[in-house]
C-alpha cells in the first residue's frame, strides 16, 4: 500500500499520474508532512545528479517561503487548506494591502453576484427581443392595451378591428410608426374570455352610481350572458378583457 | 497528464486556498529557479533570497495564473525579472554594514551568509550529498539506474523512456520509482546518521 503510494508520489513528481490520482495524491501531501519531505529529497535527488550548486542548502528556500506565505491569507475561501493551514496567524499581516485586498474581494463577493443575475437578466431580456424580432414586447403590449382601452370606451366597434392587428399573420406587415408585432398570446376560442365591450360601457356608465358589490353583480351576470353567447368574433382577443378588468378598477377608485 | 497539467492540479489547490500545494512547488522548483538566478548574481544566498523573493511574488499573483503557460515558464519569468530588479536596485543602493543582530531578518541575512554553500561547509555538504546520490546510483541495477538518469538527466518522459529502453510504461514508473526509492533510503540514512551538521556548528 505505502509502496504504491510511494510510486504514485515519484510518478506525480515526474507529471505522469493521471488527473484523478493526482488529485487524490495532492489532497492527501497537504496533511503528510512525511510525504512532503519524500517529495522534496526526490527534488534534491534530481538537483544532485544534475550537479547543481548548493543542493542541501537550496532546501532552506522552500523553508522560508513557506514561513513568509504562513502569514499572508490564504485564497479561495480557505477551506482548502493543508497540514500548513494549522499554522499560526499572525497578528499584523505582512502584507497589509494583500489582507485588505481579500477582505474587499469578500465584502464585494455578494455584489459582483447581483451583478451577474442583472447581467443575465438583461441578456435574457435582449434575447428575448432578437427572438422577437421586433421592438420591446412588454411596450408593445402595453401601448396595445391602451389603445384598446381607449377604443373600447370610446368606440366599442373599434376594438376588435384594432385588436385584429395583433394576430400573429399580421403581425411581420410593415407598418407606419407602429409596433411590427405585438406579443400577446394566441386568440383564445373559449367564449369566457370573450371581449366585452358591452359591459366595460355597462360598468363605466353606472360606476359613478352604483357601489362596488353591485358593480360586482352585474359584471358577473353579464359574464355570464356573454358566455352564453359569445361569438368568434367576440372571442378575440384577452386583452379587452384585461381593460375591461382594469376600466373596473378604475372604477373602483375612490 | 503531463508535467504541466500536474503542477495545475497543485496550483489550482493553491488558488482554492491550500498553502501546503504552494509548498510542494516551491520544494520541487526551488533547485532550479536558484540554478536560473546564479546566472545573474555569484553570490549563492543571494540567489537563494531572489529565489524566495521570486516565489512569494508567484504566491501572490497566482490567482491572476490560468495555466496558459507551464507554471515553471511563468515562474522562470518572474524569477528572471526579480533577480534583474534586484541587480538594479543593489546598483542604486548604498550596501548597509550596520546589522542589527536583534532583528531577526538581518540575523536571518547574516547566517545565511554563514552558510553560503560556496563557504567549504556549505561545499562539503553539497559534495557529500551529491557523493551519496551517486553512489547510491552507482549500485543500482543497470535497469533501474538507465531509467532514472534518462528521467532526470535527459528529461525524457515515461513514454519516450519505454520506448527507448524497450519496456511497458508502467514498467519505466516503477523502475524510476524504485531507483529514486533506494537513493532515498541511502539519503534518510545519512540524514539521520549526521548529514547536516554543518548548519548546526554555524
Amino acid at each position: 500500500m505505502t509502496e504504491e503510494r510511494d510510486s504514485q508520489l515519484s510518478a506525480m513528481f515526474d507529471g505522469e499520474l493521471p488527473g484523478a490520482e493526482c488529485e487524490l495524491l495532492a489532497r492527501r501531501l497537504s496533511r503528510d508532512e512525511a510525504l512532503r519531505a519524500q517529495w522534496s529529497r526526490f527534488s534534491m535527488i534530481g538537483a544532485a545528479l544534475r550537479a547543481e550548486r548548493g543542493v542541501a542548502l537550496h532546501d532552506r528556500v522552500s523553508q522560508r517561503v513557506q514561513t513568509a506565505i504562513a502569514k499572508e491569507a490564504a485564497y479561495g475561501d480557505g477551506a482548502d487548506t493543508g497540514a500548513t493551514s494549522s499554522q499560526p496567524v499572525p497578528a499584523t499581516p505582512v502584507s497589509v494591502k494583500t489582507a485588505s485586498n481579500a477582505r474587499w474581494a469578500r465584502l464585494m463577493r455578494p455584489v459582483a453576484g447581483a451583478s451577474i443575475a442583472a447581467g443575465v437578466a438583461a441578456l435574457s431580456i435582449m434575447w428575448m427581443r432578437t427572438d422577437v424580432g421586433g421592438p420591446d414586447p412588454m411596450l408593445a403590449s402595453t401601448s396595445a392595451e391602451a389603445s384598446a382601452a381607449e377604443s373600447i370606451v370610446l368606440t366599442p366597434e373599434a376594438a376588435p378591428s384594432t385588436l385584429a392587428s395583433n394576430t400573429p399573420g399580421a403581425s411581420r406587415a410593415p407598418s407606419n410608426g407602429e409596433p411590427d408585432v405585438y406579443v400577446t398570446p394566441a386568440p383564445s376560442t373559449s367564449p369566457g374570455i370573450a371581449p366585452p365591450a358591452r359591459l366595460a360601457n355597462y360598468v363605466v356608465a353606472h360606476s359613478e352610481y352604483s357601489g362596488p358589490l353591485s358593480r360586482r353583480m352585474a359584471l358577473l351576470g353579464l359574464v355570464a350572458a356573454d358566455s352564453e353567447n359569445a361569438t368568434p368574433e367576440q372571442a378575440g382577443s384577452a386583452q379587452a378583457n384585461d381593460n375591461a378588468d382594469a376600466a373596473t378598477g378604475a372604477a373602483d377608485a375612490p | 497528464m503531463t508535467v504541466e497539467e500536474s503542477d495545475l492540479v497543485l496550483v489550482k489547490r493553491v488558488q482554492r486556498g491550500d498553502k501546503s500545494a504552494f509548498d510542494l512547488l516551491v520544494r520541487k522548483y526551488q533547485h532550479k529557479v536558484v540554478k536560473l538566478v546564479l546566472r545573474y548574481v555569484r553570490n549563492p544566498a543571494e540567489a537563494e533570497d531572489i529565489a524566495q523573493e521570486a516565489f512569494i511574488k508567484a504566491y501572490r499573483a497566482l490567482p491572476q495564473f490560468r495555466g496558459d503557460s507551464a507554471f515553471y515558464t511563468w515562474m522562470y519569468r518572474i524569477a528572471i525579472n526579480t533577480a534583474k530588479n534586484s541587480l538594479a536596485s543593489r546598483d542604486r543602493s548604498p550596501i548597509a554594514y550596520d546589522l542589527d543582530l536583534n532583528d531577526p531578518e538581518e540575523s536571518h541575512s547574516v547566517q545565511t551568509k554563514l552558510q553560503d554553500p560556496d563557504t567549504p561547509e556549505g561545499m562539503a555538504l553539497t559534495e557529500e550529498i551529491r557523493g551519496i546520490v551517486n553512489s547510491a546510483i552507482e549500485g543500482l541495477p543497470e535497469e533501474l539506474k538507465t531509467a532514472i538518469v534518462l528521467r532526470e538527466l535527459d528529461g525524457l518522459s515515461y513514454e519516450e523512456i519505454a520506448a527507448a529502453m524497450e519496456c511497458p510504461v508502467g514498467t519505466v514508473r516503477s523502475r524510476i520509482f524504485r531507483a529514486r526509492e533506494a537513493i532515498d533510503k541511502r539519503l534518510r540514512e545519512v540524514f539521520e546518521g549526521g548529514l547536516g551538521r554543518t548548519e548546526e556548528m554555524v
